[in-house]
């Protein structure tokens, strides 16, 4: 049996074990705080951009009297090539976070794959790189380069070569560490690219979606094509369950995270009008010209809005595991300490017995 | 100079993907629409207009003389109201005039790699472009 040395030396290591965990979960604290505040200050910006486009599909058709389509993301296709984008976590320490989305995830491609279609992964995040990176082929361009009259002109083209049924298409590694909208514009045009091009069919997004600490799930929600404007198409979800929910609401309570959703601001409130007021507006360009530079936007926002809210989620969860650990350290202190003091007590005890029936020898 | 009195002001908002940048009262607004730019004073009669890369001006009341470059957008003038969706938003001295001149050469490099693609040569001038606008916009050619 462990002496009392021993045991004083563990629960002082459990005891700095506790400091570190409660210090991340403060941290973890802090970026949520950011991360909810970037969240809602990006929302104006998507509504608006949705209001926009919704009143503009108003004054256009969106199917011209030749029977083409307004916009190529609008058209529905047989699927048969299948993109989908995951949002994992940078780092680990995130509790379920991690594995929650590659679970999901394998669900939807264990579904696809039994309907004969072929899939290309496109991970967010390092935590989903490794995952997928180990698991599947890339993606293999052949790249041609033809010329012709007389080398004047070239014509240069990467065609896509399929070599197995689950592929990974891309990978994005920097994208949430930053999170700048940028980079997530050419993420949503070089998909955009690829749908027009016909390389995919349809594009669906893995992400956990967080409204607050309480209220989040995990989401497979269609990108592409786009059946109706300013909805979340969600194909598939994931609750949270009880037993999470509390341990959520007690790690953000202790924290000081509002465990709602934070209010409607006045700007958000305006922003709800944009381009909707009772007028007829002067368009400088033809509706139809208009929406096919807003749409590219449109995909644009919908992403960024996942890759903010998964950030926020990761925090959340990090701080959930961490406020959990924290929890238990100090359930073995106790444990710990207890044990300590009944064995020092029985030292103690047997010492005195000791001298008293030596003192009774006598 | 239009009279400007306090109901003769419009409220200005220049919002971006990550935050709203100004929310405030002016008595006119520049805006580098597709075509050019235009002007928006009180009164104006509404508009929907795109933005191309230029700068964003804005002359007196709250806001004071203040610009923003920006690369794309979208406003919507009202009479009393001008609202700028901009898909990037920078003060002039913000412009890392390095990083504009290594985009302009990469714009020229796509456009020298577009062979017959109309709408990589598109893609390309659009890059050019919004670093040209960018570089003279950090060094006030405007």
């Amino acid at each position: 049996m462990a002496n009392v040395l021993d045991l004083r030396r563990r629960i002082r290591s459990v005891k700095n074990t506790r400091q570190i965990t409660r210090a991340m979960k403060m941290v973890s604290a802090a970026k949520l705080r950011r991360a909810q505040d970037r969240a809602m200050k990006a929302r104006p910006y998507a509504l608006m951009l949705t209001n926009v486009l919704e009143s503009l599909v108003r004054r256009t058709d969106l199917i011209d009297e030749s029977g083409e389509t307004l916009h190529p993301l609008l058209v529905e296709r047989e699927e048969k090539n299948v993109l989908v984008l995951v949002i994992a976590g940078d780092k680990g320490f995130a509790g379920g976070f991690n594995s929650n989305i590659s679970k999901a995830a394998q669900k939807f491609i264990d579904e696809r794959r039994a309907k004969g279609q072929n899939l290309d992964m496109e991970p967010i995040g390092k935590k989903a790189i490794g995952f997928y990176k180990k698991k599947y082929p890339a993606a293999f361009y052949e790249h041609t380069d033809k010329a012709y009259d007389n080398d004047l002109a070239h014509h240069i083209e990467d065609i896509r070569q399929r070599k197995a049924p689950v592929e990974v298409a891309a990978e994005h590694a920097d994208i949430l560490l930053k999170g700048d909208f940028e980079r997530i514009s050419e993420l949503a045009n070089s998909i955009i690219a690829r749908y027009e091009r016909a390389e995919i069919d349809s594009v669906y997004i893995v992400f956990n979606e967080f409204k607050s600490v309480i209220s989040q799930r995990v989401v497979v929600e269609k990108l592409l094509p786009i059946r109706k404007l300013g909805e979340h198409e969600i194909t598939a979800s994931e609750e949270m369950s009880e037993e999470q929910r509390e341990a959520a609401a007690r790690a953000a309570q202790t924290a000081g995270v509002s465990l709602y959703e934070p209010e409607e601001t006045e700007v958000e409130r305006e922003a709800k009008k944009f381009g909707t007021a009772e007028v007829d507006y002067l368009f400088d360009a033809p509706p139809s010209k208009l929406f096919r530079h807003l749409m590219p936007r449109y995909v644009a926002t919908q992403i960024f809005h996942a890759v903010l809210e998964s950030t926020a989620a990761e925090h959340a969860a990090r701080m959930t595991a961490t406020d959990a650990a924290t929890k238990n350290a100090g359930e073995l202190i106790d444990k710990l300490s207890l044990t300590m003091n009944r064995l020092r007590q029985a030292a103690i005890t047997k010492e005195i017995i000791e001298i008293v029936s030596g003192a009774a020898a006598l | 100079m239009a009279d400007t009195t306090n109901s003769e002001l419009l409220q200005v908002r220049l919002v971006t993907p990550d935050s709203i940048l100004v929310d405030a009262t002016a008595s006119a607004v520049e805006l580098p629409a597709r075509e050019g730019y235009l002007e928006a004073l009180y009164g104006a009669a509404p508009l929907l207009a795109e933005l191309g890369a230029g700068e964003v001006r804005l002359h007196g009341g709250t806001a004071g003389e203040q610009t923003f470059f920006v690369a794309w957008g979208f406003v919507e003038v009202l009479p009393e109201r001008v609202t700028i969706l901009a898909e990037t938003a920078l003060h002039p001295n913000e412009i890392d005039v390095n990083a504009a001149q290594a985009e302009l050469k990469h714009g020229q490099e796509m456009w020298d790699k577009a062979g017959d693609d109309a709408e990589k040569y598109d893609s390309a001038d659009a890059v050019i472009r919004v670093a040209e606008e960018k570089i003279s916009s950090a060094q006030g050619k405007h």
